[in-house]
């Protein structure tokens, strides 16, 4: 695995306290299956513009307005509670940022 | 020191600290998960600063309504509406027995699931901490002095039973959505949710007429933001209601006594924004400290209900028809705010529109209604959340005034379902809970 810092994941929904946790969980055990060191935080769509990550998360009707400036990678979730899906979707975005291989 | 000073110590100063109350549980969930020393302490000062967070959002928020209430009231007449405690007073005395109706609702809820071997476990955090409130305040409402021992047993059971039951009656409409059986739904809009699924067949085809196949302006989309939508909406309300107080026949100083040295037209949007400030921050608390609690609930029902699959907060449903969502919040806002000059014309009532119950349950209403009956299947469960929500706020504001008028204005509607349901059970259980 090439040496990299923490991946900063941000899990984004409308007011930041019911989706967004439970995408947060989701992509934390994703993570631990990939074998990345992550840290991962939820929050509320307002709330995103002020904050800085690597990738971020969230279901398409929010992923869709999120600007490209805000992370390295924006990754839409549909099933929130899947991890084998998450890892999925999240495996392109993670080799490209060269977390994985 | 005899026992009874200890005992009065430890129940006012450990026991109606909410706050440290809420720390303590989540340490003792944290340890039991083996999180280790960095993370425990962490976790749990997390958690007792997001309480304290909550209560201050909760205070600006009130400094909001009753702004809104007195300008919006005096532009129809009416005299805005009296109450002898708050939210904040309420949670301050009695939040204890909110905090142990979470923690044994949770119980009740995973034994029930145990025994009736149900599908679903519901980690809808914010809605457990809401529901608690609800019930809380609904057996105080009833019986004033009512003992806190006795409302946490009852509350839980009423709280265990609402978590397992909800999922379960709305799963079959739940399905037509997703097409399978791999999620449920927990969410206090289910009352909406339902009727729309019921009555949605009746007015269109979900096939032909479906919501996905319409294409909404794009700019509709600035209120996927809550926090804009409330700011706009409130602000716009203040300033529309301010200046026909100033022009019209009621007395000019409800206005211009409130905006002091400032300029009435700025001092209804900075009221409106203060209004939206409130919940932000009210918001942000119950993050902090549902960020501890739900996945230590999600790890203890994994292992109590292993087979059991996840009934998830109402935005699960949003992805499957988004168009959707966007049809049932603007037909909830429309026949809300149609109620609310109703009201105030008839002189009923001054309402505040809410605008995130109008947004989450009046989205879901509407996926739901599209599922059954296309987009106007959508339009439909949207008009029937804002009008429960319209009609729910005038009646259980009042209601409530004795305890926490300001929840009937936070209320998804269910909310009102439960305490109309609660309220006449604990009248008539007053010898049980010793009031």
């Amino acid at each position: 695995m090439v040496e990299k810092g923490v991946l900063k994941v941000l899990a984004v929904c409308g007011v930041g306290m019911g989706s967004s946790l439970m995408m947060k969980m989701t992509i934390e055990s994703a993570l631990k299956k990939l074998g990345v060191k992550a840290e991962v935080t939820h929050t509320d769509f307002a709330s995103m513009r002020g904050m800085k990550a690597d990738l971020i998360v969230g279901q398409p009707m929010h992923t869709d307005e999120v600007p490209k400036s805000a992370a390295k990678a924006i990754v839409s979730i549909t099933n929130l509670v899947d991890v084998d899906a998450a890892v999925k979707r999240i495996t392109p975005a993670l080799k490209k940022l060269g977390y994985i291989k | 020191m005899d026992i009874n000073a200890i005992a009065t110590f430890l129940l006012n100063n450990l026991f109606n600290q909410v706050a440290l109350l809420v720390g303590i549980f989540v340490a003792i969930g944290l340890l039991a998960q083996g999180k280790g020393a960095r993370l425990t302490i962490e976790g749990t000062v997390r958690a007792a600063l997001g309480y304290v967070i909550l209560g201050v959002g909760i205070d600006v928020f009130i400094g909001g309504l009753i702004a809104f209430q007195n300008v919006v009231g005096a532009a129809f007449g009416i005299t805005p509406p009296t109450s002898t405690n708050t939210l904040s007073g309420f949670l301050q005395t009695s939040g204890s027995a909110v905090a142990l109706i979470m923690a044994g609702g949770y119980l009740v809820h995973l034994i029930l699931g145990r025994i009736l071997r149900t599908k679903f476990v519901y980690l809808t955090g914010h809605l457990m901490y809401w529901i608690s409130v609800v019930i809380a305040v609904s057996v105080y409402q009833s019986v004033p002095g009512a003992n806190a021992v006795q409302v946490a047993l009852f509350g839980s059971v009423i709280a265990g039973i609402y978590w397992t039951v909800q999922p379960a009656i709305i799963q079959r409409f739940m399905k037509k959505i997703t097409g399978n059986d791999n999620v449920g739904f927990a969410h206090t809009s289910s009352l909406a949710c339902y009727l729309a699924s019921i009555f949605g067949k009746y007015v269109g085809d979900p096939k032909k007429e479906n919501s996905e196949t319409i294409k909404l302006p794009g700019w509709l989309g600035l209120f996927k933001d809550i926090n804009v939508s409330t700011s706009l909406v409130i602000s716009l309300i203040l300033l529309a209601s301010a200046a026909a107080v100033v022009i019209g026949p009621a007395d000019d100083a409800v206005v211009t006594g409130a905006a002091g040295a400032l300029a009435w037209p700025i001092w209804a949007v900075v009221t409106g924004l203060k209004f939206a400030a409130g919940i932000a921050v009210l918001l942000y608390g119950v993050r902090l400290f549902l960020a501890e609690v739900v996945p230590a609930f999600k790890g203890i029902s994994d292992r109590v209900l292993p087979g059991a699959k996840p009934a998830l907060d109402v935005p699960v449903v949003f992805s499957y028809a988004p168009t959707a969502v966007m049809i049932g919040f603007l037909s909830s806002t429309v026949v809300f705010l149609a109620f609310m000059l109703g009201f105030g014309a008839a002189g009923v009532a001054a309402i505040i529109p809410p605008m995130i119950m109008l947004f989450f349950p009046g989205g879901g209403a509407g996926v739901f209604g599209n599922a059954v009956g296309g987009w106007r299947g959508a339009v439909l469960g949207g008009s029937i959340n804002g009008a429960i929500l319209a009609v729910g706020q005038a009646l259980f504001y009042p209601a409530l005034s004795g305890t926490a008028p300001e929840v009937a204005t936070l209320a998804d509607p269910d909310w009102y379902l439960i305490s109309a349901i609660v309220m006449p059970i604990a009248d008539l259980l007053k010898s049980f809970f010793g009031g």
